[in-house]
């Protein structure tokens, strides 16, 4: 966000991606180095755990920021449905992951800064659908351990070796995973949603002001 | 209060008995989000004030209330909480439903946690609108349930059936 | 030096005073569990806290949250850009226009968009007066809690004038709504810097006020020194931000350390630390915090740049796919936005890391042998706000 224009190579990220290779070799699958900006790496979901000691210990990352997980499907229920600017697309099922790639469905990331270097690493791993759960992180970084219990209410993904794994948010008898894309807000299927017509004709506007309404309206469908 | 119960009430000691009410009403806070604060500003700040008003904040328990106000998002993990308030207060009650979110669920209309308005689960005597409202606000919905209250007739309210007032 | 110390007695006395505010439940075995919440004077909200207690001393004692979970993340999937904006504003309702920069610098940073000075110089004067505002009801808020009224008194009188400040500028006394990707809705108000700048004056002798009243307190020293302490390593990988690590000794700061385009290097101010990381450095830190914040607030008023306040954006915004992550230090602590967009006029995926969550996620571990009231000074030093913990 600076003035100077951004680096070709960023030095301390760089070093950041050597070191995860050397400790866990080939199963740093993917990385992604923006330099000056960010740093992305995915590691295999056997290697999860181990990522984060090497992360804690070799690396210095000793600051928690947060773990979380994706769903990298895309909505069943459409994207921008309520916008009177998009013709409903037709809905795709293919799964497109973001930096660093992906193979499965579900991914979980987490970031990790070292606050001497001033530097963050955001870490990713797949998590396949057979066989839906990962290695705890609770014992590396004690902060985790709300994170995963929160993960495993809204995407049912599992901790292996978590203490606690309770729900957190939701009352005991919720059904489902909120956060999974095909969890449908059925508000929003029941009522749809009142602003996409965001100016009302006026009442004695005549017929041209409600052949609009029902444009604008239409478009939305 | 048999003479309350049997609907025979005196027009003078209604009278009576409703402007007494109306200037003694203890408020129990509900907060629960944004509006909270709005809530504390308006009854804890000395800009607002609501003592002037003859309301009396901050009563120990939900035992000794007259109104509560129900300030903020309500969630479907709240209501069992806000019913077992709202059974533990002695007649006559009253209850304010401070906020968009208590109103109607608010910004929050689709969620998948939130309760549509707390009026789902205890009757509400008054809306007052904002998102979050002005403590003015708030103490115009006050000065509202007591002109409410002023009006009464106690044997109607006694029997528990929601009351109009005009 | 005698069996009971002269603090252990005053805490006696105190949850004497407490007694009368919790809900008691007794359970059959392995001494008592304590029940506060979920709607306890103590907890700001919504918070409970079931204790498993030995006479009066904390076994263990957990956290549960979720009443004042409304799923934002969910609702921001089929939320537009601008929508967005309206529904963060409420994540952490005291100081809300913190809560809209870093998810609109995370959007301007996919965008390839950069505000212009003057709307990040002002973007940096309402952040700024959103931690006053929120920080100044904790400062009243925690005294309360050890149980002086005045302070609290204080706090809402002096907090009306900033958010008076605020409400000129952006119509609103809570939550402005008032950042747009690419810079702000209006500019400040004509005469709004001279009354600012009395505001601030009136917040520095605010809080020489609050350290007089409550600082120097002897009870409150009682209740909040040694009580509660976070090593700086224990606090960092909970994940502790904000005054709560700075309090453990951690020097680390994100307005200094992480810049993100906000006018803070613009100035000179200081990063408050305190050694002990108990609940009087807490406060301490916090207190230090404001006067901070009005020393920034002054600076930037003077150097104010002309300009304009909006960069050239679209009128309908899309935002290119890619995934980026902005934190800003808001006044509970690091907050920030991982926005994973396809390219649609809505985020994909937004995980919100918020303060409150990894600061109250340390609860089981501070907490464990303390005393039951000082699990209420615990609380407050912690300083959580509901909608920052669940979202």
């Amino acid at each position: 966000m600076s003035d100077a224009p951004a680096p070709e190579t960023d030095e301390r990220r760089d070093r950041l991606v050597e070191v995860l290779r050397s400790e866990l070799g080939d199963r740093v699958v993917d990385s992604l180095v923006k330099p000056g900006d960010d740093v992305w790496v995915r590691v295999a979901t056997d290697a999860w755990q181990e990522t984060g000691r090497v992360l804690r210990d070799a690396l210095r990352c000793n600051f928690f920021d947060f773990l979380s997980a994706i769903d990298w499907l895309p909505s069943p229920f459409g994207k921008s449905e309520d916008s009177p600017l998009d013709q409903r697309p037709a809905l795709s099922t293919d799964i497109v992951t973001g930096y660093a790639g992906g193979e499965t469905r579900f991914q979980v990331f987490a970031r990790v800064t070292s606050l001497p270097e001033r530097v963050s690493i955001t870490v990713k791993a797949d998590v396949p659908l057979e066989d839906l759960a990962v290695d705890t992180w609770s014992a590396i970084y004690s902060g985790a351990n709300w994170h995963e219990r929160e993960i495993h209410e809204m995407y049912g993904i599992g901790f292996r070796g978590h203490p606690y794994l309770a729900h957190i948010y939701l009352p005991g008898d919720f059904e489902g995973h909120p956060l999974r894309k095909d969890f449908p807000l059925l508000a929003r299927h029941v009522k749809p949603w009142p602003g996409i017509v965001d100016v009302e004709p006026m009442p004695d506007e005549g017929d041209d002001a409600e052949a609009e309404g029902d444009a604008a309206a239409e478009g939305a469908e | 209060m048999g003479l309350v119960e049997s609907g025979k009430m005196p027009k003078p000691l209604t009278n009576l008995l409703n402007i007494s009410r109306r200037y003694s009403i203890w408020i129990f806070q509900w907060g629960l989000a944004c509006c909270a604060i709005e809530m504390g500003a308006a009854l804890g700040s000395p800009r607002y004030d609501v003592m002037r008003l003859g309301v009396i904040p901050l009563p120990a328990s939900p035992r000794q209330a007259d109104l509560v106000c129900i300030s903020g998002t309500v969630t479907d993990k709240m209501v069992p909480a806000i019913r077992r308030l709202y059974d533990q207060m002695p007649d006559p009650k009253y209850v304010i439903s401070m906020g968009s979110c208590a109103n109607c669920g608010g910004p929050y209309w689709d969620s998948y946690s939130v309760t549509k308005g707390v009026d789902q689960i205890i009757p509400v005597d008054v809306y007052v609108p904002g998102c979050p409202p002005r403590p003015e606000a708030l103490l115009e919905g006050i000065v509202l349930l007591q002109e409410r209250i002023r009006h009464e007739d106690m044997a109607e309210r006694w029997k528990g059936d929601p009351i109009v007032v005009t | 030096m005698t069996a009971i110390s002269d603090r252990q007695k005053l805490a006696y006395v105190n949850a004497q005073a407490a007694d009368g505010r919790v809900n008691l439940e007794f359970e059959t075995e392995e001494g008592m569990t304590l029940n506060m919440g979920p709607q306890h004077p103590a907890t700001h909200g919504t918070l409970r806290i079931v204790a498993k207690l030995d006479g009066e001393q904390v076994i263990h004692c957990e956290p549960v949250m979720g009443y004042m979970h409304r799923g934002y993340e969910k609702l921001l999937e089929v939320r537009t850009y601008p929508q967005v904006n309206t529904l963060v504003n409420r994540i952490d309702w005291l100081g809300s226009f913190t809560n809209e920069v870093p998810f609109i610098l995370a959007s301007e940073k996919l965008m390839g968009v950069e505000a212009p000075p003057r709307a990040q110089w002002i973007r940096t004067i309402l952040f700024e007066l959103g931690r006053i505002a929120n920080i100044s009801l904790f400062l009243g808020d925690t005294a309360l809690h050890m149980g002086g009224m005045t302070a609290a008194f204080y706090a809402f009188r002096d907090r009306e004038f900033v958010l008076n400040q605020i409400e000129a500028v952006t119509g609103g006394r809570f939550h402005p709504n008032f950042d747009r990707i690419g810079g702000l809705k209006d500019d400040f108000p004509k005469g709004w810097i001279a009354d600012t700048k009395a505001v601030m004056a009136r917040l520095r002798d605010f809080c020489d006020e609050i350290e007089d009243l409550v600082v120097g307190n002897e009870i409150f020293q009682a209740r909040t020194r040694g009580i509660g302490i976070i090593p700086g390593d224990i606090a960092q990988s909970y994940g502790l931000s904000g005054a709560n690590l700075r309090a453990s000794g951690v020097d680390w700061d994100l307005r200094r350390d992480v810049p993100v385009g906000l006018a803070w290097d613009q100035c000179d101010w200081t990063v408050w630390t305190h050694p002990d990381g108990d609940s009087f450095s807490r406060y301490w830190v916090r207190l230090q915090e404001v006067r901070e914040a009005t020393k920034i607030v002054d600076q930037l008023c003077d150097g104010l740049p002309s300009g304009p306040i909006m960069a050239k954006v679209p009128r309908i915004i899309k935002v290119p796919e890619g995934e980026a992550w902005v934190a800003t230090e808001n006044p509970l602590g690091e907050m920030g936005y991982y926005v994973v967009s396809k390219g649609d006029l809505g985020p994909f995926r937004v995980k919100i890391r918020t303060a409150s969550f990894n600061n109250i996620s340390v609860i089981p571990w501070v907490t464990r042998g303390v005393y039951v009231p000082d699990v209420i000074s615990i609380l407050a030093s912690l300083y959580f706000i509901l909608g920052d913990i669940d979202r």
